[in-house]
């Protein structure tokens, strides 16, 4: 049972989980104060202002403190409806909000990623060169997928040789617009295990974005589009490669249906999410790997926030690592600290995310490895991104460099 | 409220980034792990000794209170701002100055995390041995303004134990310094003792010199549990009473223990009455011995169980559980009020059951945890401040339960410090005389009283 503001002891144990405060070492950021300012503005002793808005800003909806939380408090969910009520009160970005549109409808999401592309192609070098977006140089973001990562997809993708059963696969939109080896990877190592994989056509935004800025009535249509497009049925699982959307899927999706007709739904679909390493570990006897070759690939893996907090992933991903031929994993010893990228926090609060990069970086050029994979997509852009160009390591989602281990 | 021109002051002093006045930022300094509140009028994070000076002399001119704030971790109120004025944030002065294992010390700032301590440490295996259940978020500077203890204090003793040299700034801005980096050191005054709890009421902190210990080679840490609890606080007199002294015995009631298996779910068993975390440490040979002492002392006051952590993440766990402690009552009840009365260690069993006993006689919720083998006990009672008539059984159940520890030979605290929450039980333990030359320190080197105001001194 999640606790509600009333039960914060204030004990401050959270300020040690959390990443922002270790960087900016002032309580007003801390969750603990966080929960205090709610409470005080909810008891009306403390005015809703600009100022109380960027302190509510600066997270990175990370779920750490929640973790470390002894006495069982939701933050989530507080700060998602405090950052409602801040919106509510004082407007949002134009940027924000432009995200919130594209991302509201799915058929603006593809119209406004082509747009895009053009953009990037129409960007002129000395630009890109010296302009940041957030903290990440222009030039260092991703080229978008030549076509969304859905549309050159069956919707029900017959699996390898004898079926084992069958999956949905929840793509999410960095999968579909941006990522698209991460999703064939998964589309190949499901199939190469023998499941039929399901890529429902009406799956849209999984909301996360729009919930964490405030725009629950934008994300709600969003959602019950979800709840209606992943309909389980019989199959084995819902698979998401990114444990934010799986997070939204099992945890917030049956908490805000939680009075609608639709709960029953949201809570059976939510009841069979899980994370593609969690699904690949549980049957890795389906897997049959390349044993070929005496140069392994050395490898590390940075544990996004959302997978260390919400699923068991992260602790997959290593164990799979660990076991894989041809591979030397290397763990690193700041696997679990945050990189800064939070959704758009590295895009809000550039300064932090920079030196939570920066710690991150010097560690993994100690190690010297050929790939740095994370499972998260913010957390690629954001590592790729500031990456060097004499760095030579590739960061990849696991499940590419999983893909990539099989025995074709 | 604060004077523009002592605003402007303390800008140009620390810049306007480390000056906070906005409602919103004040809101978050008004507190600590306490239940009492009051609001700064400014807060300001210096980065330098010098920097501390200035503010000091600037505060003393114009007569406003100084509070100084670590990570506001404390249990008792300390940091708490109650005649407003200046909070005086050290959470940015973080900086590990030295550290040098061959010698035995490190050179900190007041902001430095206990736990970066001991990670900064650990590859020379050398480790700083108070272990406050905040070690992971308090700082050095409020450890040793607060005296802190910690688990591991039974052996090793408390942060007084370690100080070996300090910087301070007092009130006139004049900065002083103290002892050195020697281990041995009698120079003049011990002023580390006197500074050691004086909870910012004497000085402000910059800078500490602290003893460092080499890790001990061996550390085996086992869990027992016991049908009742009087058995359990019994087993922790004999222990102690035959000559062992474990690095650590932490004694658990049933709430206490299924308040823990509640939030961290260790298969901890919810029906023994009475358990024991006990760490021994040393030399691995020496730990053997110990360890079947130890069982053989259980064994005699009727333990049901005795497991041993038989890894480093086992027993990384069951600390982690202990340290959550106080967060997970938090669960019980909006309000928590955790003490630390310290007998000793031979009154454990009759504090116990004269804690029970109040509890019972006031209808409260009391769970007892307690660093036994050191006396000290953690009774926490768990009630919503709200509900008037509770809150009154809540106060007087504290009263009697000080009133208790002190005809026990006991006294207020054992690691905790005085703060708001038991400023008005010192005349139980020292006379007026007493008071009052505590009174004449403080008069002597604070004149103007702006120095931590409204607390015990």
């Amino acid at each position: 049972m999640k606790q509600g503001l009333q039960n914060c002891g204030k004990c401050g144990l959270c300020l040690s989980a959390c990443p922002v405060y270790g960087i900016l070492k002032e309580e007003q950021v801390s969750p603990r104060a966080k929960l205090q300012l709610i409470k005080s503005h909810d008891n009306k002793s403390l005015e809703s202002t600009q100022g109380l808005k960027e302190i509510v800003s600066r997270c990175l909806m990370c779920g750490s403190c929640a973790a470390a939380c002894p006495a069982g408090i939701d933050h989530y969910s507080k700060f998602m409806e405090m950052r409602k009520q801040m919106v509510a009160d004082h407007g949002e970005s134009p940027a924000i909000k432009s995200m919130i549109y594209l991302l509201g409808r799915e058929y603006r999401l593809k119209f406004g990623t082509g747009l895009a592309k053009t953009g990037q192609k129409m960007i002129p070098d000395a630009l890109a060169r010296s302009f940041k977006l957030g903290n990440i140089p222009i030039k260092n973001f991703p080229t978008l997928n030549p076509k969304p990562f859905r549309t050159q997809q069956e919707v029900i993708v017959p699996a390898a040789g004898d079926p084992v059963g069958s999956v949905i696969y929840f793509t999410g939109c960095a999968t579909n617009y941006l990522y698209e080896d991460a999703g064939k990877a998964t589309i190949g190592v499901l199939q190469h295990m023998g499941y039929q994989v399901i890529i429902p056509e009406k799956q849209c935004c999984c909301s996360v974005p729009m919930l964490f800025h405030g725009a629950q009535d934008q994300a709600m249509s969003n959602i019950r589009a979800n709840i209606e497009a992943l309909d389980p049925g019989d199959v084995e699982a819902i698979i998401v490669d990114c444990s934010t959307c799986g997070e939204a899927l099992e945890n917030e999706y049956p908490k805000l249906m939680e009075q609608g007709d639709d709960h029953a739904a949201a809570t059976q679909i939510a009841s069979k999410v899980t994370h593609i390493f969690s699904f690949v570990n549980d049957h890795m006897d389906l897997l049959t790997f390349d044993t070929a070759g005496d140069n392994p690939s050395t490898v590390t893996y940075h544990a996004p926030c959302h997978t260390r907090n919400n699923s068991q992933g992260h602790l997959a991903v290593e164990s799979i690592l660990k076991q894989l031929p041809n591979t030397d994993y290397r763990p690193s010893p700041d696997r679990d600290q945050c990189c800064g990228g939070g959704g758009t926090f590295f895009y809000e609060h550039p300064q932090v995310a920079g030196e939570m990069m920066a710690q991150k970086l010097t560690s993994v050029r100690n190690m010297e490895v050929d790939y740095w994979v994370t499972d998260c997509p913010v957390c690629r852009l954001n590592l790729a991104g500031n990456l060097e160009p004499q760095d030579t390591m590739q960061v990849v989602h696991p499940i590419t460099f999983l893909y990539n281990a099989l025995k074709a | 409220m604060l004077s523009t021109q002592l605003k402007n002051q303390l800008i140009e002093i620390v810049g306007d980034q480390g000056v906070l006045d906005q409602p919103e930022q004040l809101a978050c300094y008004a507190y600590d792990a306490f239940i009492e509140e009051a609001l700064p009028d400014v807060v300001v994070f210096p980065k330098s000794t010098a920097d501390v000076s200035q503010i000091l002399k600037a505060a003393s001119k114009a007569g406003v209170p100084v509070t100084g704030r670590g990570a506001g971790t404390s249990v008792c109120g300390a940091p708490v701002p109650v005649r407003q004025g200046i909070v005086m944030g050290f959470s940015k002065m973080d900086k590990i100055i030295e550290v040098n294992t061959r010698d035995r010390y490190v050179v900190v700032q007041p902001g430095v995390v206990n736990a970066d301590i001991q990670r900064a440490l650990a590859p020379f295996g050398f480790f700083y041995p108070p272990d406050p259940g905040s070690m992971n978020t308090s700082t050095i500077g409020g450890n040793i303004a607060l005296n802190a203890g910690g688990p591991r204090c039974l052996k090793y003793g408390v942060t007084v134990d370690y100080v070996l040299g300090l910087e301070v700034v007092l009130a006139s801005g004049e900065i002083i310094r103290f002892g050195s980096k020697n281990v041995k050191d009698v120079t003049g005054y011990k002023l580390s003792s006197l500074f050691c709890g004086s909870e910012g009421t004497l000085g402000i902190i910059t800078e500490a010199i602290l003893k460092v210990m080499p890790k001990p080679e061996a550390v085996r840490t086992l869990m027992v549990t016991f049908g009742d609890l009087d058995s359990t606080a019994k087993a922790v007199t004999d222990i102690i009473g035959s000559g062992i002294i474990p690095a650590a015995m932490e004694l658990m009631d049933q709430m206490t223990l299924n308040a823990i298996e509640d939030a961290a779910g260790l298969g901890l068993d919810r029906k023994a009455a009475g358990s024991l975390l006990i760490e021994i440490d040393g030399v691995a040979e020496a730990c053997d011995k110990q360890l079947k002492q130890i069982v053989e002392k259980v064994n005699e006051n009727g333990a049901i169980k005795i497991e041993e952590a038989a890894t480093d993440i086992e027993r990384e766990r069951l600390w982690t559980a202990r340290r959550s402690a106080y967060g997970v009552f938090a669960k019980i009840a909006p309000d928590i009020l955790s003490e630390d009365v310290t007998v000793p260690v031979s009154q454990v069993p009759e504090m116990i059951r004269t804690i029970n006993d109040i509890g019972e006689r006031y209808d409260l919720t009391i769970g007892v945890l307690a660093h036994a083998g050191d006396g000290n006990m953690h009774p926490m009672i768990a009630a919503d401040r709200s509900d008037k008539a509770q809150w009154e059984k809540v106060e007087r159940a504290f009263t009697e339960i000080f009133q208790a520890a002190v005809r026990l030979g006991g006294t207020l605290s054992g690691e905790h410090g005085i703060g708001l929450a038991k400023s008005a039980f010192i005349p139980l333990v020292m006379n007026r005389e007493t008071v009052s030359f505590m009174k004449k320190i403080k008069q002597a080197v604070d004149p103007g009283q702006i120095l931590n105001p409204g607390k015990f001194v």
